[in-house]
């Protein structure tokens, strides 16, 4: 085996040109594959990173009637929790409201949540400090959707506990900044007390935030979701975008395990006459076939040894910089957190299983066409005569 | 030198399937030959010289009749058996070098050595006194394509004897190869035929070449014409 490796590095070394295409190719690959898989698996450890600060705590226990991907819920879907019950969550109520931006109307989610929680990154804190008679925050995408601004004061119509509008002018206290769209677009956050006076709906809550303290129980009329099951939505969305793009990593990893069942094809039928000589020289065909296969997968160790050199300074320059997504805001229209800068993970098990799917196709590409060789006549084999 | 018989062919046929028929390549051959013979089949071209040194080199083997080399018999070696036997014991010679081009000089008369596991100080030495042999020691770090074709042929040549095997086979070794350095080739076998007992077979038409052999069988159409003995050394001994 040894010596396989030996003679396979002299014959690939000595082939010149068409070696150094192949691992040209196979090493793009192979950074192609990991960059897009590291790049990905970033987003998704910051989308979740994301997720859990802004939005889903250490889990939530929501309304048995409240379902958040049905608005026709919000009306109904709320309830009062015991004090003992409530310890360690963080109330948020949501209502159906409008507001009126320059005369516009737009649909809001009117959250009420506790101003003194620390559970989510949302800064409450503002809403406590305010002096404004209804003060509220929103996200930077909801302000440049209504394009409203920190102090502007906006008219906001709500049903009451009766069911009839009433409306009233709120100040936007602060516009917060967060790559989670789903406590952004379309929400209006105000403070739960405040919520509560104005719909009549009393210590009424449509969901709780967990912090990293509370023990989850079964209360009848209430759901508890944890954090990995309220995860699993962003797992699932990135999850189908890594088998997209692996069509496009794929398909270039198949340009290159072409280029090399070429290279083989033609290897086995233009080097006729040295497979004469090796098997005149004592080797049996199956160790010419195993020189063969082992000159075909060192395409991929010096595809790895290319790849590293390019690819281990600029993925560790790209895992500490970041890169840069302008339309990242665009992405997060897809439901996903999304940050204007990413910073690609290159996991270590990303990294050797590439290697080893690169390792492994580059074999058998390079074992079925060698596989010829334990058929051939030595003879003819010599006298470069087969077809 | 013994008189051993190390070559044994007994009513050995080839036959090779032509279209609807067969085509006969080699018609009954019975012929022995003793440790330390130079001899060579003559014959003209399609006589069955390349068939019989091939079945011999236990690279191909009889359709009928038994072929015995170094004691065994080639029709029944198993792949593995037959790789090892040339390995070890035969090494071959072509009309056309068939040099690894990859390869420095040193590494292509060094590959059996490292087919047999033999470790490298010793392989060293044994490449570079084959080397010598043939006059080029200070040739070892040039690529086959760099040498002229007298001296690709004696690199072809260090490369069959450095493992000191019982059975040179040199198929019209000096096919490609002028005057000057057949005789150069030649007078280099036949000298290491002395030296070493190294048994000899050649195939030729080339009467350049037919002046060193002690013995010569013609082949004509597949069958043996005449069995010659020019010179009586293996013979006498
Ligand atoms: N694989 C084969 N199939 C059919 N005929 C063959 C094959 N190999 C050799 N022959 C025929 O056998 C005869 C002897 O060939 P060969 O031993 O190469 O002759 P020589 O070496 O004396 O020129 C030739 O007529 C050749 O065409
Ligand atoms: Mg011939």
């Amino acid at each position: 085996m040894k010596l396989a490796f030996q003679l396979a590095y002299k014959n690939l070394v000595g082939a010149g040109l068409r070696t150094w295409l192949n691992v040209g190719v196979l090493s793009f690959s192979f950074i192609v594959i990991i960059f897009y898989n590291g790049l990905i698996d970033g987003w998704n450890e910051q989308a979740k990173r994301d997720s859990i600060a802004w939005e889903f705590g250490h889990g939530q226990l929501r309304n048995a009637g409240y379902d958040p991907f049905d608005p026709f819920t919000i009306l109904d879907g709320h309830g009062v929790l015991e004090q003992k019950q409530a310890e360690n969550l963080t109330p948020i109520l949501i209502r159906q409201a409008s507001i009126y931006p320059q005369g516009r109307m737009f649909s809001v989610a009117l959250k009420g949540i506790d101003a003194n929680q620390t559970t989510l990154e949302i800064p409450t804190q503002a809403l406590r400090e305010s002096t404004a008679a209804m003060p509220v925050i929103i996200g930077k995408n909801m302000a440049d959707a209504a394009k409203l601004e920190t102090g502007d004061e906006v008219l906001l119509r709500w049903r009451d506990k009766d069911g009839t509008f009433d409306a009233s002018s709120a100040t936007i206290v602060q516009v917060f900044e967060t790559n989670v769209p789903t406590v952004d677009n379309g929400q209006l956050w105000i403070s739960i007390e405040k919520l509560w006076e104005m719909t009549g709906l009393q210590g009424h809550a449509t969901l709780f935030v967990a912090n990293e303290k509370y023990q989850p129980e079964q209360i009848p009329g209430w759901k508890y979701e944890s954090q990995t099951e309220l995860l699993s939505d962003i797992t699932d969305i990135i999850a189908t975008k890594k088998v997209s793009g692996s069509i496009m990593y794929l398909l270039l990893l198949a340009i290159a395990l072409l280029a090399i069942f070429d290279t083989q094809v033609l290897s086995v039928f233009r080097r006729q006459k040295e497979i004469g000589t090796y098997i005149s020289l004592g080797m049996t065909r199956a160790q010419v076939v195993g020189l063969f296969t082992v000159e075909g997968s060192m395409y991929s160790i010096f595809a790895m040894t290319v790849g590293s050199i390019i690819g281990i300074p600029l993925f560790t320059y790209l895992a500490t910089k970041g890169i840069a997504f302008p339309t990242a805001s665009a992405s997060r229209d897809m439901g996903v957190a999304m940050a204007e800068r990413i910073f690609p993970v290159f996991g270590i098990q990303l990294i050797l299983g590439t290697i080893l799917l690169v390792v492994i196709a580059a074999t058998i590409v390079s074992f079925l066409p060698a596989r010829k060789i334990s058929k051939m006549d030595p003879v003819q084999a010599l006298k470069g005569k087969l077809q | 030198m013994t008189s051993e018989t190390i070559i044994s062919i007994e009513n050995v046929f080839k036959r090779y399937p032509v279209g609807d028929g067969e085509f006969t390549a080699l018609k009954d051959i019975n012929l022995q030959f003793k440790r330390s013979e130079f001899a060579g089949l003559v014959g003209p071209s399609g006589s069955g010289k390349t068939t019989l040194l091939n079945i011999i080199g236990s690279l191909d083997s009889p359709t009928e009749g038994r072929a015995m080399v170094l004691g065994k018999n080639i029709s029944e070696l198993s792949h593995r058996e037959s790789a090892w036997l040339r390995n070890k014991h035969i090494g071959f010679i072509f009309q056309v070098y068939n040099l690894l081009p990859v390869y420095t000089v040193f590494e292509n008369v060094e590959f059996a050595l490292l087919l047999q596991n033999i470790p490298a100080d010793e392989r060293k030495k044994a490449v570079m006194k084959a080397l010598e042999w043939v006059g080029l020691a200070d040739m070892a770090g040039k690529k086959p394509d760099k040498l002229s074709g007298g001296e690709g042929q004696r690199v072809a040549i260090a490369r069959a004897m450095v493992k000191k095997p019982e059975i040179v086979i040199a198929d019209e070794p000096s096919a490609n190869l002028d005057a000057a350095n057949t005789h150069a080739i030649l007078k280099t076998m036949k000298k290491l035929n002395e030296e070493l007992g190294t048994t000899f077979l050649f195939s030729t038409h080339d009467e350049k070449v037919m002046g060193y052999l002690e013995r010569i069988v013609h082949l004509r159409d597949g069958y043996v014409e005449q069995d010659e003995i020019i010179s009586p050394k293996s013979m006498t001994t």
